[in-house]
């Protein structure tokens, strides 16, 4: 709990580096935003339509759109629509859902952008204390190539976790030992046991990938590799507190998401609008401000072990 | 009561009249059956006494027997090399196979002994190309007879078989303890004027046979619970573990049953006078015991609405079944027996089971009564039925939205901010995709698998619903109880509806026919320009052009508003590539719709209906492309997991 206090002090100290990474998110999203526009705007055209979709949801139009759409007009589905939207990209994260080209490459530049600013955002966190920002870029700089290097590392035990353990568990075991269950609740149980199972493992990589980041930011190491031994033994070690405080910011991350689904404003056209898109952006800097809070939270626990 | 009230009242009085009374069945093909469940071996062994009357002109040497269940016997049957054609193709697993094999038949004769035919069974496979040849399709097994059955004339069979019940596949087999066993006894083709119509067992196809009464002794472990088609008359414990259900039901053309020992079993009674009341036993899984309101709601709704409108529900009783998860039982229609759809977590959408249960309730009509040829004819059941299903949920279940699902299809997400419209119900969007994918009047077993439901159900359900709004709901209510009274129990054809279309609406609609029967023609109505100018003398010259962008036609409104509020209707019978239309008057034009009443639900592209002087695209594309710009940023959060 310490530690969760102490990550949450250090992430409020430092708004500037939520709005930063706020600003990233924006900024990446809105290329592909503006495409979409065109392409919402190239349909409806001079049609009638557009005061009904203007207004609210016109979903025969919406149809009509789906099944004329290429490209990323084939993800403008419901799943868009408030808390379904977050439903559907754990989904599509747990789940191992293949995206588009053009969203695949905004995810994958969104990742490079975090694995530029990650040095200084930890080298920030760990100082606790203003870096300016020519510190902070520089930061960034000096440990860019190292992260990348983990990154590359991290990337290849996601991938086989997703291309080996993933099918081996859903595709192979769950439907082998599923298919013969003629209650839904069982294969439901079971499922959710394995969504248990490879989260585990996808967490235990994730926890070891992030000491590894601080240990490459915190003690100036060159080596990702040697970050990497350090750093499982670390976790390894203090495996009870690492694992308390991961849970700790999962329950967090739980809580955000719960109030997100309670809330879901809906959609709504005119100036509410607005305020729906608004508070879709709180949503969002919230969750940021939670993966800050995991990398201050873990960087807090590592300066004092 | 006023007149108005008392014609609907007396219509009821008397259809019901007319079917409890005259209008019964041929009952020409009647079966009595016994059949006993093997649990452990997954077996079924059955004898079945045939009597059969030639109900054709002509007379016959030979009979013919569907098999359904070698549909499943190997991988070469027309039904799995059909099944290969669609999407999301799975071969059964080895464990899941299916069959049917006769071990006897047997022909009574005039003077009381039994003739064996067994040795001169043959399999065949009626329907040529693609499958001309299909030397390995067992779905049809005809025996010839050593002498002819005349027209009238009744003859007996004896027939004995043994059937390795599938996994699940098509709305039979089994999984752990539950049972539904559909298609599963030897049954005889039609014999028609033209000769025996027995189709081998098709992927997009359903069934077709006449009608007879049916007595069926069902034996299962006595722990299982049974239901079934037609009412339990007898239950007799054996004292050997096993119990014997015996069902009765005259004036149908199938029987199916269901055996389980996890069933709630749950009855309550329809009742809405003058409609006879009806007695509805659900069988329930456990971890749906929440929704038995909801899907005797549903049965409620059909029976109630198909009844004003079509006529009365016959049978006095009705079986509705909540299959078992993954047991592909569920959304399945027999006489008096069928299946609805519920799930472990059911959301605000009405989608399931009422969807589900209304419009399997409502086959018991067209499947059921009127009993068209579902190898040939699939529309005039499925698309018939999901046109009046769409119907009574727009009635009974106003305010219904739609739902995704995620996470394996177990987490419901229903959307307060999206009706699920009749439209909806009338499945617009998928054959949005498929509008031309085949020609509605080709047979349905020659129906490219993957978009054969595309054709039955969508498009049929779409242009009756277009007809709706063209003619108006009373006379499409008068038709279809025209239809449902006149053809109850006989096998109608196509021409036989369109007949009665014409001749009920007092319209000749061939041409309507031609377009979204005997064609694969799309529907496409659009403004390709509206302009409107300021004159020298102050007026403005309006000038709109209608434009038919699709290969079919209808006649459509072209309604031009200008700034003024003042409307101008052209009625444009749709047949040029485009009409013109030039207006001079003293106010500009706002905007100009063409088919702004939405009666041609055909058209594939309904955005480009409208045309407004000013794009008004802007404000609603900013507003949906920031929603989706949340979706995309929280995907960006999401997968930022990863480092």
């Amino acid at each position: 709990m310490r530690f969760l206090s102490e990550g949450w002090t250090r992430v409020r100290s430092a708004p500037a580096l939520l709005l930063g990474v706020y600003a990233v998110t924006f900024v990446l999203a809105l290329p592909l935003a503006i495409t979409m526009r065109g392409l919402l705007q190239t349909h409806l055209g001079s049609s009638l339509a557009a005061d009904t979709v203007a207004a609210g949801v016109n979903y025969d139009w919406w149809q009509e759109f789906s099944s004329q759409s290429t490209g990323i007009g084939t993800t403008f589905t419901p799943a868009i629509i408030g808390f379904a939207a977050t439903l559907d990209n754990l989904n599509s994260l747990i789940d191992r859902q293949r995206k588009i080209a053009p969203v695949a490459g905004a995810v994958a530049l969104y990742l490079a952008a975090w694995t530029f600013l990650t040095g200084g955002i930890l080298d920030r966190y760990a100082r606790q204390r203003p870096t300016g920002t020519a510190g902070f870029f520089a930061a960034c700089g000096v440990h860019f190539f190292r992260l990348l290097r983990l990154t590359v590392i991290s990337g290849l035990a996601y991938a086989w976790l997703f291309a080996y353990v993933f099918p081996w568990l859903f595709l192979e075991w769950f439907v082998e030992r599923t298919r013969t269950m003629a209650v839904e609740r069982d294969v439901f149980l079971v499922r959710l046991a394995l969504y248990l199972v490879f989260g585990t493992l996808l967490v235990i990589v994730n926890v070891i990938v992030d000491y590894t980041k601080i240990r490459i930011v915190v003690e100036d190491r060159r080596s990702a590799l040697g970050a990497l031994v350090a750093a499982m033994r670390f976790v390894w070690r203090r495996r009870g507190r690492v694992a308390g405080l991961y849970a700790l910011n999962g329950l967090l991350f739980l809580i955000v998401i719960g109030i997100w689904a309670v809330i879901d404003p809906g959609v709504y056209g005119g100036i509410t609008l607005w305020l729906t898109f608004l508070a879709g952006q709180l949503y969002l800097l919230a969750r940021l401000a939670l993966k800050l809070q995991f990398l201050a939270s873990e960087t807090a626990l590592f300066q004092e072990s | 009561m006023t007149r108005r009230r008392a014609l609907p009242f007396l219509a009821i009085v008397f259809a019901i009249a007319a079917i409890t009374t005259e209008g019964q069945s041929p009952r020409n093909a009647s079966y009595d059956i016994d059949v006993r469940l093997d649990h452990g071996a997954r077996t079924l062994t059955g004898r079945e006494t045939i009597r059969w009357r030639n109900i054709s002109t002509r007379p016959t040497s030979e009979l013919q027997f569907h098999l359904y269940w070698n549909a499943w016997r190997n991988a070469d049957s027309t039904w799995l090399r059909e099944r290969k054609m669609s999407r999301n193709y799975t071969a059964p697993l080895p464990d899941g196979w299916g069959s049917m094999d006769v071990t006897s038949v047997q022909l009574r004769e005039l003077s009381g002994s039994m003739r064996d035919l067994t040795s001169a069974i043959r399999f065949i496979a009626p329907d040529a190309a693609p499958h001309e040849g299909n030397t390995t399709d067992r779905t049809v097994m005809a025996v010839p007879l050593d002498r002819s059955v005349a027209p009238n004339e009744t003859i007996e069979l004896e027939l004995a078989w043994n059937a390795k019940i599938p996994r699940p596949v098509s709305r039979t087999g089994y999984i752990g303890d539950f049972y539904f066993i559909a298609q599963w006894f030897p049954k005889l083709g039609v014999l028609e004027d033209t000769g025996w119509n027995t189709h081998q067992f098709h992927s997009p196809t359903e069934f077709y046979a006449d009608f007879g009464v049916y007595d069926v002794r069902i034996t299962v472990p006595t722990r299982f619970i049974v239901g079934a088609t037609g009412r339990q008359t007898a239950r007799t414990d054996n004292g050997d573990g096993s119990t014997t259900h015996r069902y009765q039901q005259e004036d149908v053309h199938d029987f199916a049953w269901t055996a389980s020992p996890e069933y709630i079993d749950l009855t309550r009674t329809f009742t809405h006078p003058p409609l006879p009341p009806v007695e509805m036993r659900l069988l329930l899984q456990p971890e749906h015991r929440g929704q038995a309101d909801r899907y005797f709601s549903a049965t409620e709704a059909a029976l109630k609405r198909y009844g004003e409108w079509f006529g009365a529900y016959p049978y006095g009783h009705a079986t509705v079944v909540d299959p078992a998860f993954q047991s592909q039982a569920d959304g399945m229609e027999y006489p008096t027996f069928f299946t609805g759809r519920a799930r472990l977590f059911p959301s605000g959408s009405r989608q399931t089971p009422e969807m589900t249960v209304a419009h399997e309730a409502g086959h018991q009509w067209w499947y059921g009564m009127v009993a068209t040829n579902e190898f040939e004819h699939a529309w005039m059941d499925e698309g018939i039925n999901t046109y009046a299903t769409a119907r009574v949920l727009d009635e009974a279940f106003p305010g219904n939205r739609w739902e995704l699902r995620f996470f394996g299809g177990h987490i419901p997400w229903s959307f307060p901010d999206i009706p699920f419209s009749r439209l909806d119900n009338d499945r617009i969007a998928g054959y949005r995709d498929n509008a031309e994918a085949d020609v509605p009047a080709t047979p349905t077993f020659r129906y490219w698998p993957s978009s054969a439901a595309i054709m039955s159900y969508n498009k049929t359900a779409l242009w009756l619903h277009t007809l709706e709004r063209h003619l108006g709901w009373p006379v499409m209510q008068r038709i279809l109880s025209t239809f449902f009274e006149r053809w109850t129990f006989k096998h109608p054809q196509p021409a036989d509806f369109f007949q009665i279309v014409n001749e009920v609406s007092g319209q000749d609609l061939t041409w309507f026919f031609d377009q979204v029967y005997r064609s694969s023609n799309t529907f496409d109505y659009g403004v390709q320009d509206l302009l409107s100018e300021r004159q020298d003398d102050g007026t403005y010259r309006t000038t709109v052009i209608a434009r038919r962008y699709g290969e079919a036609t209808f006649p459509v409104d072209v309604v031009t508003t200008f700034a003024d509020g003042h409307q101008i209707t052209e009625t444009w019978n749709g047949l040029d590539r485009r009409a013109i239309y030039v207006y001079e008057r003293s106010s500009r034009a706002s905007h100009v719709q063409i088919d702004p009443r939405r009666v041609l639900l055909l058209d594939t592209a309904y955005t480009n209906n409208s045309r407004t002087l000013e794009p008004r695209g802007g404000a609603a594309s900013l507003g949906w492309a920031a929603r989706w710009m949340v979706w995309l940023q929280d995907l960006m959060v999401t997968y930022a997991f990863f480092v």
